[in-house]
């Protein structure tokens, strides 16, 4: 019986995604403002609303570009971003049937825009990331229809999880590289972490680490490694750093992330001003070397003039990597990579992404931001380029003592 | 929790040579027959009764349950008010989650009967609704240390009500009104309610069952013994995910509440044979509840549906007559072996929509659910060392139909056991 009804629905699914010919390149399209509907209960969609900070899923068919997807399960989601009036939405495409899928995604997340009045600010970041070849999810936007009636413009975000691991590191062979230990990073209120040994028990990795794939396998499995790496991160000399840690992080990458997120004037990320925050951290498949994602990055931008070297100390992870010199000048070499990536881009696609969204974004019946808000962060982000690209070549010049460029104070 | 099971320990202890001396032709004041009783007159006493269950048990793959379980402790008082009326209060005792301190628990049966005719009694108060051979057999009395599942899970239980009962023609009947739908079936969901609504409950409910001896009219004298009941009860059920639910023999979910909304009835028959040492009892009971209004989109759904069914039977290898007083022929304490009983049940509890066409899913809106069921088979032997005091060993098969909805994903089979000693007076 359930054989049957698997089978079944993979035909019209399958069928479906032929005749359509969409992938889901097509959906996370940055270039197009989507359209999705949710039909739910109406009672289910009150109740949603009246309970945002629980977890509860409810059923719903989804409804995107002329296919429905029956029986998806959506809850509330998010931590300082829940809101009743616009609640945020994770949409798990397999709920309520194993194996179903939506153009090969098993979920993705329906992003409120509550901390942003621009809108604009993380789906800019993702791109810049990924323009810039760290792995980043794809995001475009959605003008959400609850039972047909609109219910404002929405992020629409990529889950990062194992579908999304599979797409960026590839496959070797036929084994695709998605295997590996995801984890998203859980900022404790309260408990800020800047990397600091917490001693040989798993129980504190295990709070800050919330593992997303590979859930049924031991603790020891799960967390150890990563007990281990963040004790070699703090135990481990200059002479022996490179050889050590670089076997458990790779460390160009990680100097890449953050010299990134440092242009983006982001606050609240990896060198965050409460320690860290906001991102996912992947052991590739058979390895003992992690990476690290970017996520939530909606508060970036915070201002032109944000220092580049901004708690650069107080991390013991970024502190004894960037004591090394070659990552040191890794890092200040790829501030001027971003800015030169970002002087023929980034001002452009901010006014290419308001112009996309302005309609539905004045539009939006339950937006949580006045229009003369959001005209006003769009003002400042369009000015934000220019002065931050100057910003950050004539700090980067200072700091390394190279000659400054025209246009520094 | 320990000190109540000690105490009744010492409760039993002291009962049977208090038993040796309750047999006195003056029935007034204190006496213990089957339990300590107070006796004020012809027709007007006051007996105290108690009991506690107790389990070592196994389980084979672990599913994260207590090997060691206090099942129930409970005391209670009953009696009668002249030669019309008898009554019972009793009430559960428990440890607090926290604190560990022993203290009450939920009511059982609190309810007082007129009984002046036998053609109608009436019962007033809390008591179990009408439904079920082995749910209306109280827990001390059950052939296994467990109900079967369909007894607990779509059989109603406990509720306040009245209740009209009597023997007419060989027939016996009960027919009852009661406040919601039975403590089995007790809504799930905090009933959300937008401005300017009513907040809806259960019920009211109405319960029927009638039993007789049927198969009197067959040339078989052995058959004469044999009962067959039907039974139905209807109430209409608030919007909500407040469906019956099922759940394995220690409570694990195999499957959850779907939406309903509008009439839960349920249908069920009974047989019951008890020849001499042996007996065989069967049930068949079914529930269909409405999903008005339930699916994605507002629309009406098929009803869901939950059925259960099981066929048991049991053998007093030392002879005794199965009733419902069975007396040990050589109780343990008089040097013989008690009354030994051996017992096999083979059951089945299963969940699904009325509807099959369409995608099934799990999801509790949706018209077509993928079913899920749970057969069980038991196996055991009942030891009978006196009249107070019981020893349940039970073995335990259960066998899910659905491969990820069980005790542990993945898993279909468990076994488990157990060994129960029953005390009660």
């Amino acid at each position: 019986m359930i054989r049957r009804a698997v089978i079944a629905l993979t035909c019209v699914l399958g069928l479906s995604a032929q005749a359509f010919a969409q992938t889901s390149d097509d959906f996370f399209n940055p270039e197009v403002l989507q359209r999705v509907e949710l039909w739910m209960h109406s009672a289910d969609w009150e109740k949603l609303k009246a309970t945002f900070q629980e977890n509860t899923y409810y059923p719903a068919d989804l409804v995107w570009n002329g296919q429905t997807i029956p029986n998806v399960g959506i809850r509330s989601r998010g931590l300082g971003s829940r809101r009743g009036t616009k609640p945020g939405l994770r949409v798990d495409i397999d709920r309520y049937a194993d194996g179903q899928h939506f153009l090969g995604l098993k979920s993705f997340v329906l992003d409120n825009l509550s901390q942003d009045p621009s809108g604009i600010r993380e789906s800019v970041s993702m791109r810049f990331y990924t323009r810039l070849g760290i792995p980043a999810p794809r995001e475009t936007f959605a003008r959400l229809y609850v039972n047909g009636n609109y219910a404002g413009l929405y992020g629409l975000v990529e889950s990062v999880d194992k579908t999304m691991m599979g797409r960026v590191f590839g496959s070797i062979g036929d084994d695709v590289q998605n295997d590996g230990y995801l984890f998203e990073y859980n900022y404790v209120l309260g408990s800020p972490w800047r990397f600091t040994y917490e001693g040989s028990a798993l129980a504190p990795y295990k709070l800050r680490f919330d593992i997303k794939t590979n859930e049924s396998h031991g603790d020891v499995k799960i967390w150890g490694p990563i007990e281990e790496m963040v004790r070699l991160v703090n135990e481990t000399d200059s002479a022996r750093f490179d050889e050590v840690v670089g076997a458990r992080i790779d460390l160009p990458e990680f100097v890449r992330y953050i010299a990134i997120q440092s242009f983006l004037a982001q606050n609240d990320g990896f060198n965050g001003y409460d320690g860290m925050n906001n991102f996912f951290f992947y052991r590739l498949e058979d390895s003992t070397k992690h990476v690290f994602i970017p996520w939530d990055e909606d508060v970036g931008f915070l201002q032109p003039d944000f220092g580049i070297t901004t708690r650069l100390e107080d991390n013991v992870l970024t502190r004894k990597t960037l004591a090394l010199s070659s990552y040191a000048s890794s890092y200040f070499s790829t501030l001027l990579e971003v800015s030169d990536s970002a002087s023929a881009w980034l001002q452009q696609e901010m006014q290419r992404q308001f112009d996309m969204i302005n309609d539905a974004m004045v539009a939006d019946p339950v937006k949580l931001y006045s229009v003369d808000e959001y005209q006003a962060a769009k003002s400042f982000l369009l000015a934000f380029p220019d002065a931050r690209i100057t910003y950050v070549r004539c700090e980067v010049a200072k700091s390394t003592g190279s000659t400054r460029p025209a246009g520094c104070q | 929790m320990k000190r109540a099971l000690l105490l009744t320990l010492l409760l039993a202890m002291i009962a049977v040579p208090a038993a040796a001396q309750g047999k006195k032709k003056d029935r007034r004041g204190f006496v213990w027959d089957d339990r300590p009783t107070f006796v004020f007159g012809k027709n007007i006493n006051l007996e105290i009764k108690g009991r506690t269950l107790t389990e070592w048990r196994w389980f084979d793959p672990g599913i994260k349950e207590d090997l060691f379980h206090l099942r129930t402790a409970r005391v209670g008082l009953k009696g009668k008010l002249t030669k019309h009326f008898d009554w019972e209060i009793e009430r559960e005792i428990h440890e607090a989650g926290d604190t560990k301190k022993v203290e009450f628990g939920s009511w059982k049966d609190v309810n007082i009967v007129w009984n002046t005719y036998d053609a109608v009694k009436i019962r007033g108060g809390r008591f179990k609704m009408p439904f079920g051979l082995e749910q209306t057999t109280g827990i001390s009395d059950l052939d296994f240390a467990y109900r079967a599942l369909g007894s607990t899970q779509i059989a109603p239980g406990r509720d306040r009500g009245v209740m009209a009962s009597g023997e007419v023609r060989r027939i016996n009947y009960e027919v009852g009104i009661f406040d919601d739908d039975g403590d089995n079936a007790e809504s799930n969901e905090p009933q959300f309610v937008a401005e300017g609504q009513d907040l809806n409950s259960v019920g009211p409910s109405i319960a029927v069952r009638v039993i007789g001896d049927a198969l009197r009219v067959l040339p078989v004298r052995k058959l004469r013994s044999a009962n067959i009941g039907f039974a139905y009860t209807n109430s209409d059920v608030p919007e909500g995910l407040n469906s019956l639910r099922g759940e394995s023999v220690w409570g694990k979910h195999f499957f959850e509440r779907v939406y309903v909304k509008g009439r839960r009835q349920r249908f069920g028959t009974q047989f019951e044979w008890t020849p001499g040492p042996a007996s065989v009892k069967a049930e068949w009971m079914q529930s269909r509840e409405q999903r008005l209004q339930q699916s994605n989109r507002d629309q009406d759904l098929s009803d869901f549906i939950a059925e259960a069914w099981y066929v048991a039977g049991t053998w007093f290898i030392t002879g005794e007559k199965k009733n419902n007083n069975v007396k040990v022929k050589s109780p343990l304490l008089h040097g013989g072996p008690g009354a030994i009983e051996l017992a096999a049940r083979i059951e089945k509890l299963g969940f699904r929509s009325a509807s099959t066409t369409g995608l099934a899913f799990t999801n509790p809106r949706n018209d077509n659910q993928i079913p899920n069921s749970d057969t069980v088979f038991t196996v055991g032997a009942n030891w009978t060392t006196s009249k107070w005091t019981r020893v349940i060993v039970d073995a335990i098969h259960e066998n899910f139909e659905h491969q990820f909805r069980t005790p542990k994903p993945g898993i279909t089979s468990f076994w488990s056991g157990l060994v129960r000693l029953n005390i009660v007076f």
